[in-house]
Formats: structure tokens, sequence, C-alpha cells
């Protein structure tokens, strides 16, 4: 059977429209009359505030300036409802949204940004995430700075690094990582009749529609999000940025309202790849088969929780690396601190850990002096093997070939022990 | 408010503009050619590259009155006559087009490369697209795209 997909080089739908830059991005759109709105974001990290938005608000040209108050039910996030639309009380990271000025111009929506008065009371910030982990840290939400613990034992940790001939102990450290997708944030919404339109680059339209929704209290069918055309997201689009706050702009106008965030505020908006710390104990015999691996991970997702269950989860799974391990122990967590907030980002848990567990193969390969390669195929997963989670893997598991196609390649000879 | 005189896609403007208005928001907003993307506004993207007299600039950097009697290559100005200019078809070939959102940019870079140099390197390639970054393809695709345009351009 011939596929016509699958297999085949097909061109883009929308290859044509990018090349000759008819595609239209959400900042293409202009709608006739329409105003143009800006944030107000906390530049403290952890603050008590008032805000007072009579001088913006008197001012020739705004038409409205948008805070709590406004919002119907402010809360909002793709799996906790921890993010406010815009802050009432407190704010938990710099960028946090305060209020929305919707005016005639951008200029003036400038302008009127500084009229906006916040009293700041700050808070003690913690931005270490282990710090954060202490039941005397100051507190993001709750009672608790851990969203999420994801637990994995399998087999006996002490005695497979008892049986080990050597053992290696390291702490490894990745930072948050911006997206910095091409095209900033952007949208427009309109009024048709009585449904709201928001027009946006989103990873997430049908979830879009119902955070909206849900924020203004209308019914779903009355919210209709347009992906325009997305000039890339790689994860960073998976959180609501200013959809929720255009479509209370054009409902509480009745006009066409349209933002668009400079680099700077895309930035300030959006989430990051969690910052980890990877604190490993790996144990191998003298062939180099691994014996245990013990893993403590705990990652920031700063202000918000976002996606961190799913990413720390993913995290902890794949803490092994594509290895065969008879005595596993991994601890992940996700624990909230005042740092910009972790979100999804390619690879979504599972990039983080490969510099923890790669390098604790190359140094138990210096230790017990066997080749890197080697090593490797000595503990490989192959058809058959069973992940420390359990699971059997079926087909395919081209890794051998991979490690063995690469060291080829690169010419080296592989001192092959027990493999 | 200043009035300028300018050439943009082999057609003659006459605009009024603002003085701390960039070429970028001239092409933009008053001339409605959007297919010039902002990613930055500072220069370092590329995403607004467009050709003035013959050469890319980054048209966030450049004021609108500093366009003033110059002629201006845009991503709307390279089809001709319904036809794709065989950069965009390269492109398209090569699958260099993903997000789209440096493709304007990129395409006008490679067209200022190709008009002076018809037969790149792929090293030459590289230096000549150095200021527009990338952030879908990782780039071999887009080189491969230009080395594809510069033959296609070799067969017109
Ligand atoms: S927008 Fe001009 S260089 Fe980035
Ligand atoms: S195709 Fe997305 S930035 Fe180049």
């Amino acid at each position: 059977m011939k596929l016509h997909v699958v297999g085949q080089n097909n061109m883009r739908v929308d290859a044509a429209a990018k090349v000759t830059g008819k595609a239209l991005y959400p900042e293409d759109v202009s709608l006739e009359g329409m105003f143009i709105g800006k944030t107000l974001r906390s530049h403290k990290p952890h603050a008590c505030i008032t805000i007072d938005t009579s001088r913006a608000e008197a001012m020739e040209g705004v038409v409205k300036v948008l805070t709590y108050k406004d919002v119907p039910h402010n809360h909002y996030g793709v799996l906790m409802k921890d993010h406010e639309v815009f802050c009432s009380e407190k704010v938990r990271r710099i960028g946090d949204p305060i209020a929305f000025v919707v005016a005639v111009d951008e200029e003036v929506a400038s302008k009127a940004l500084a009229k906006i008065k916040v009293e700041y009371r700050e808070l003690k910030a913690v931005f270490d995430p282990e710090v954060a982990m202490h039941q005397d840290a100051p507190k993001l939400h709750g009672e608790s700075n851990i969203v999420y613990h994801y637990k994995l034992r399998q087999g006996d940790i002490e005695k497979g690094l008892e049986e080990s001939a050597v053992v290696v102990e390291n702490t490894y450290v990745t930072p948050m990582v911006d997206h910095v997708f091409l095209q900033p944030e952007a949208g427009v919404a309109h009024m048709e009749k009585d449904t709201i339109v928001v027009t946006t680059a989103t990873q997430y339209p049908h979830f879009d529609q119902l955070e909206i929704a849900e924020a203004l209290e209308v019914e779903k069918e009355k919210v209709k999000v347009i992906n325009a055309a997305v000039g890339g997201a790689f994860g960073g689009r998976e959180d609501i940025t200013l959809q929720i706050h255009l479509a209370l702009a054009t409902k509480l106008t009745g006009k066409p309202v349209k933002a668009v965030y400079s680099r700077e505020e895309s930035f300030i908006a959006h989430a990051k790849r969690h910052a980890m710390v990877m604190t490993y104990k790996t144990g191998a015999d003298e062939e180099g088969k691994l014996k245990a691996m013990e893993a403590r991970i705990i990652g920031d997702t700063g202000a918000y929780a976002s996606w961190a269950i799913n990413i720390m989860r993913k995290a902890g799974v794949h803490a092994t690396g594509p290895y065969e391990i008879p005595n596993v122990k991994v601890d992940s967590y996700a624990v909230y601190t005042n740092n910009p907030f972790g979100g999804a980002m390619r690879g979504f848990g599972a990039t983080q850990p490969p510099i923890a567990h790669e390098q604790q193969m190359d140094m138990l390969a210096e230790a017990l002096n066997i080749d890197p390669i080697s090593i490797r195929l000595t503990n490989a997963f192959k058809i058959g093997s069973k992940t420390a989670t359990g699971q059997i893997l079926k087909d395919s598991v081209p890794l051998r070939q991979c490690i063995e196609a690469v060291a080829e390649k690169l010419g080296f000879s592989v001192v092959s022990r027990g493999v | 408010m200043k009035e300028i005189k300018l050439k943009v896609n082999h057609k003659d403007y006459h605009v009024a503009i603002e003085e701390d208005m960039r070429l970028l928001d001239l092409l933009r907003n008053r001339l409605n050619l959007t297919g010039t993307k902002e990613g930055c506004g500072e220069g370092e993207c590329g995403a607004c590259t467009v050709i003035m007299d013959g050469i890319t600039v980054n048209s966030c950097m450049v004021m609108a009155f500093q366009a003033e009697n110059r002629e201006i290559f845009t991503i709307e100005g390279l089809e001709k006559g319904g036809r794709l200019d065989p950069i965009q078809q390269a492109f398209l070939d090569e699958g260099a087009v993903q997000c789209g959102f440096c493709t304007p940019g990129m395409v006008l870079s490679a067209k200022a490369l190709l008009d002076k140099n018809p037969k790149p390197t792929r090293e030459e390639i590289r230096e000549g697209i150095s200021g527009n970054l990338c952030r879908c393809t990782g780039y071999n695709k887009i080189v491969d795209a230009i080395e594809k345009a510069s033959e296609y351009r070799k067969e017109e």
C-alpha cells in the first residue's frame, strides 16, 4: 500500500502564504476602530499590593483600566487554578499582571500605564527551590510550596548500592530557559454579536476558549478562539497570556481591542523551562553493569504550577536514562518560588535528567577504566528490557544500533567487555 | 509630521510620517505591508529585514525619515506576475519554512546575497544570513534552500 502522507515529502499547507508574507500572524490583524491594550506588571517578586487607577482613567484617550475588580472569576491555570487574571492582593513574581489599560492608541496606553499607582508592601521572597521546600520558608500559595512529589521505588536501593564496586554521587544544576519563539505574543479580540472572538497565536485554542469562558463567566459557546499563524511556540504558548485580558476588554468596551507584546514583555510574560537541581547516586559492578541509582530531582516551578506536575513526573520517569537498573529510587518534586514560572518546553521534563545520568555514566566508566561507549552498550535498553517503572519494552528499541553507528562514525573502537 | 517620498516594491509613495516613526512601522502600519515582521525591535533577530538601495537593513533600526528618496524591497515585492521568486520557490521545495516568522527576512537576506554573489559557498550563505535568527529550523534547510535558489536563478 502506498501511503500519501507517511514517508512522503509533503508541502506545508501554509508554506506559500508564509514565503510571500501573506500569512497573517495576530499582530498583522487590524480591525476598524480598534483600541490598544497594554499590561501593567509587577516589578516586585513578592508583595501585597493596593492599586489606584483613577489618574490613568481620567486621562483623555483612556477608555478603561481593567483590574481584578472587573474579572467575574479571577482564576485560571492549565492544571491548578493558581493564576489570577489580574493580581488582587498579592504579586508572586516580577511580571505578574496587575492591570490592563485600554486606550485609543499605543502612546496613550503607555502613558496611562505610568499613571497607575501601585503600592507594594514587600514580603519575604524565596528564590531557591531547596530553601522553599522548608516548612519555615515564605509561602507562595497556601500551606506548602511543594506542589508535587513523585516517588519511584524499584528493588532494594540500599542493597544495590552495597553490591556496587563503585558508586558516584554528584549534584547537577540546570538553569531556566526561555523558548524565544520568534513572534512575540499578540492578539486581537472583537465581538460578533454576543460572541467574544479572540484571534491569537496559541498551542491550545480549545483550552483557551474554556479558560476565557470560565474567567468571564460566559458560556463556552459564546467564546471563539481563532488561531492565526503561530510564530513558533515550543511549549511557551500552552499557558494563557493575553487571551483573557483581550476577551474581557472587548466584552466591556464593545469594541475590538489589540495587544502586541515587545520581546522584553514576552520574556517576562510566559513560562520558562524548569530549572532543576538533580542529585544522583549511581552504582555499578566491576564489569560496568549498573546495580543501583538514586535520584532526587527538584524542579523550580516559580510562582505558578502550570504543567509542573506532568513535567516533574516525566523527569522522574526518565531519571534512569535508557538503561536497565535493577534497584532504583527516585524522588522528584515541583516547588513554588518567587522566580518566573516554569512550564512546558520541548522535552517537557525529559531534557534535564540526561545532563545528570549521562555524566554519571561517564564518571562510572572512568572509575572502572571502561570506555564510555561500552558501559552504555552494557546497560542500554533492548527489546524485552524492563524500565524502572515496570514497563516491558516490546518493540522498536534501536538504541544499541544508534550508539554503534555513532561509535563507528567517530572511528571509536569499542573495547568490548561483556557486551 | 513630515512628508516623504520613497519607492517600495517598484511603487512610488508620498506619505506623512511622524519624526519618531521607524521604517518598520511605516511599512507595516502606514503601507499595510505586514509581511515585514518584528521579532525584537532592537536589531538582534533580522525578522524585520528589508532591502534598501540594494543592501539589507533592519527596518526596526532605521527611522522612517531615513528612507526618504530611497528604494525599498519587502517580501511582498518578490513575486513577479503571480510567480514566486526562485528563492521563495527554493524555500518551499527544501522545506525551509516552519513557523515562517523569520522567513521574509531570511528570503530578503538571501536575495541581497545572491544579487551580489550568484554562487555562494555554504560558508558564505551562513555568513549572508548571520543577521537572521530562526528558532525553528536549525538553519540547515535554509542553507540548502539558498543553495538551490542559486541553481534556480542560473536556470532562469
Ligand atoms: S525586529 Fe528588527 S532586528 Fe529584530
Ligand atoms: S521558521 Fe520559525 S523562526 Fe524560522
